[in-house]
């Protein structure tokens, strides 16, 4: 799959995660008067949010390298994270509306057109920041968790103050938290896509066969490949590879690729090596499938 | 039955009705003041505190009161109040330790150049104004806490922010001759206006707050006496009524200080009515007692801690009612309750279901799709050119022979980069062998390695002049 294609999928995964989340927070706001405290209703409504939305992100990789029990492992871990993530990111977040929303209060006089939003927008924002890293989390890369630490900072911000100025200006029947919803959706897909690759280490493109145009994101400290499907990158359709046939380990600015299993030969730019350090627009061949190295 | 008249019964009634009558318009002889509301502990424990003063209409902190005299009532929208049951803290004489903020009012008006007793003259030193300005000076002298800010506002037809309040107390000293005698078009006495537009200025300060206005005590507006429209207010005429509310709702007192020989009634209310109280210039002593009333009125507050209603709302009113010896005295003031998702929508419907379901139908179509490649004719695909562009993307090759390079009649074109050649290289097809082989006439490398000529194996890298080209025979 091309980044073209990755991306418009984050895109939609995006989407798919504000829309699902929307209806559960729709039915716990209207029960606020029936929480006991705000400290529970604000915790539930942060998990309810990061839980969906964990589900559909975490479920992105899995699509990626097209494993359905990845997917299915994907969409439970990211569930869980993104739930985790919900509820300290809300929780935080009205803790900073509730501060700054008091400031204002008195501070403004267009407190409706100004102050409100921006307090709303802060307040989303940290809930970005935590279900965007959740994301990073549940992948354990510490790049992923900064990738959706500003998608979930900027989505966060733009849909604030998306839901508070859709309330406003657009007509009364148009749900203002779907749009505000799928803003951050939208935001924090986006910024995987577009910041992915350029905080990634490099990117291995498929030159051949049936995976031929699928460009692999670098962005963990370690990658395996090979056949099985627990490697990051699955060369599944491919020949002569083992299960685990080899790794790349970015290490102060290098990448090294590394033969785990000598019995098939790993070759880079036509000869065999035990371990190379990759340079930029190396061509690897692991059993039948040839790869492209560069980086941006 | 006739009803039987008790005549005693009504005789009292009659006499508390005529003592009610006779302490009006301060019917109850003392002032409920909420001066801060403090939510900061609402996310975690759920529990708002309170700080409210009780003053009778000296000023004077009303001390002794117990938990029983206060009830809290909360309301979404300032009209349903819901009783609050049982207080979670009460502590009477809650000294808080914060800095006061205060802002200086002091009249420019005309009047304020006649005498005390209300004469023209000529003296400077007998006109209203030198004691206004020597009053300012009693009082900045008379700051001690170091956290207390002062600012200073003059008034006259028009209202002036001298200064913003600020800890530097000879600063704020200095605008004072800055002041000078107006002219006829601003010598009105725009005096509600200015208190109300005082409360404006105040909003970005948190904290507690004071107003000390020094006056004649007449609100004189332009409109009303010139004829003309105001400058800045137009048609608009305050009343006194405005100051009261304004200040009211953002918990700030206002001290009045009389240059007047008559105290005016309404500045009279304006003061007692938001806790503080009127004091007579020809006093000097009580005057440099001012600064101390504050703080103590602010050390004898009541902190009322209660548990916060659920009821959603952007602001929540908060109503104090304070009952004493069988009088009643209220306040009502708001704090910021919004919650990060906003206010709950007006009904719920059962169709919220569908995109929930619609959501994960979407995703699990997603995950269906294949994004392999299939079984396709053999190409050359550019990657990209570090020089130049190429003409086409993806070229198949359906000829024996297939020519890269700069020229125009190249199958494959790449233009713009003078090292490609006019013809550079060419892939030709064996068709027993069923082999492409790649022969360079120029600078040509295969997999980063130099050739001059190679058997190629799908997805083998072809770089000419900076161009990289991936061949595939299309099998998968």
């Amino acid at each position: 799959m091309s980044t073209g294609l990755r991306r418009v999928i984050l895109l939609c995964l995006g989407i798919l995660g504000g829309v699902a989340a929307w209806p559960l927070t729709e039915l716990i706001v209207g029960a606020q008067a029936l929480f006991p405290s705000y400290l529970l209703f604000v915790a539930a409504l942060g998990a309810a949010v990061g839980l969906l939305m964990g589900t559909f992100f975490g479920s992105a990789a899995g699509i990626f390298a097209r494993v359905g029990s990845r997917i299915l492992a994907g969409m439970i871990v990211g569930a869980i994270a993104g739930l985790i993530g919900g509820i300290i990111g809300l929780l935080i977040g009205q803790a900073a509306l509730f501060l700054i929303g008091g400031l204002f209060l008195n501070a403004y006089r267009s407190f409706q057109t100004v102050g409100l939003p921006i307090a709303r927008a802060i307040g989303w924002a940290f809930l970005g920041i935590f279900v965007g890293a959740a994301e990073g989390f549940r992948a354990a890369s510490g790049k992923k968790i900064g990738i959706g630490l500003i998608g979930g900072l900027i989505g966060g911000l733009i849909g604030g103050a998306a839901l508070e100025y859709s309330r406003l200006y657009l007509p009364a029947s148009l749900p203002s938290r779907l749009i505000g919803l799928i803003v951050l959706g939208l935001a924090i897909a986006l910024f995987y896509g577009i910041i992915e690759r350029s905080m990634a280490f490099g990117t291995l493109r498929v030159l051949n066969g049936r995976l031929k145009g699928r460009e692999f994101i670098l962005n963990e400290g370690r990658v395996r490949i090979g056949r099985a499907r627990r490697n990051q990158i699955t060369l599944e359709p491919y020949e002569n590879l083992a299960d685990r046939q080899a790794q790349i380990r970015f290490r102060k600015g290098e990448a090294v690729l590394t033969n785990l299993e000598p019995r098939h030969p790993v070759l880079v730019n036509d000869r065999p090596v035990e371990e190379h350090r990759l340079k930029y627009e190396d061509v690897l061949k692991i059993g039948s499938a040839k790869l492209f190295y560069s980086y941006e | 039955m006739k009803p039987r008249i008790n005549h005693k019964a009504s005789l009292a009634a009659l006499l508390a009705s005529a003592l009610l009558l006779i302490g009006l318009p301060n019917a109850f002889g003392y002032n409920v003041r909420l001066s801060q509301i403090d939510p900061s502990r609402l996310l975690l424990t759920q529990n708002i505190r309170l700080y409210v003063s009780v003053t009778d209409d000296r000023g004077v902190p009303v001390e002794g009161l117990g938990a029983e005299s206060f009830t809290i009532f909360e309301s979404p929208d300032g009209r349903n109040f819901q009783r609050i049951e049982g207080l979670s803290e009460f502590k009477p004489a809650a000294a808080s330790a914060e800095g006061i903020t205060f802002l200086l009012l002091i009249d420019n008006s005309g009047s304020m150049y006649d005498t005390l007793a209300g004469r023209a003259t000529e003296d400077a030193g007998r006109m209203r104004i030198t004691h206004a300005k020597n009053a300012v000076r009693t009082f900045l002298g008379s700051m001690t806490q170091p956290r207390d800010t002062v600012g200073l506002v003059s008034y006259n037809t028009s209202y002036t922010l001298l200064t913003r309040p600020s800890g530097d107390k000879s600063q704020v000293a200095g605008f004072l001759d800055g002041i000078e005698r107006p002219d006829s078009e601003q010598a009105y006495t725009e005096l509600y206006a200015a208190l109300t537009l005082a409360v404006e200025d105040f909003r970005g300060f948190g904290g507690r707050k004071a107003i000390v206005i020094l006056s004649d005590g007449e609100n004189y507006p332009y409109l009303e006496h010139s004829g003309n429209l105001h400058p800045e207010f137009g048609e608009k005429i305050y009343r006194y009524t405005e100051p009261i509310r304004a200040c009211q709702e953002a918990g700030i007192s206002v001290y009045a200080v009389s240059f007047a020989p008559e105290k005016d009634p309404n500045l009279e209310a304006i003061a007692v009515e938001t806790g503080g109280t009127v004091f007579d210039a020809r006093d000097q002593e009580e005057l440099a007692r001012v600064y101390q009333r504050i703080h103590r009125q602010v050390a004898g507050e009541y902190l009322i801690g209660y548990r916060a209603t659920m009821a959603p709302a952007e602001k929540k009113y908060v109503r104090v009612q304070v009952q004493e010896n069988g009088q009643s005295r209220e306040t009502t003031r708001f704090y910021f309750s919004s919650t990060v998702f906003g206010l709950p929508p007006e009904k719920l419907s059962a169709m919220l279901v569908i995109p929930l379901v619609l959501a994960f139908v979407l995703l699990w179509l997603i995950s269906l799709l294949k994004f392999e490649k299939k079984r396709g004719p053999a190409t050359l695909e550019v990657l990209k050119t570090r020089v130049g562009r190429a003409q086409t993307r993806v070229m198949p090759l359906s000829t024996a022979k297939t020519v890269i390079g700069g020229s125009r009649n190249a199958d494959l074109t790449i233009v713009g980069n003078p090292s490609v050649k006019e013809q550079h290289a060419t892939v030709i097809f064996d068709s027993k062998k069923k082999t492409y082989t790649v022969v360079g006439s120029g600078d040509l490398t295969v997999n980063n390695r130099p050739v001059k000529t190679k058997v190629l194996e799908p997805g083998d890298v072809i770089d000419v002049g900076g161009a990289t080209i991936v061949f595939d025979d299309g099998e998968v």
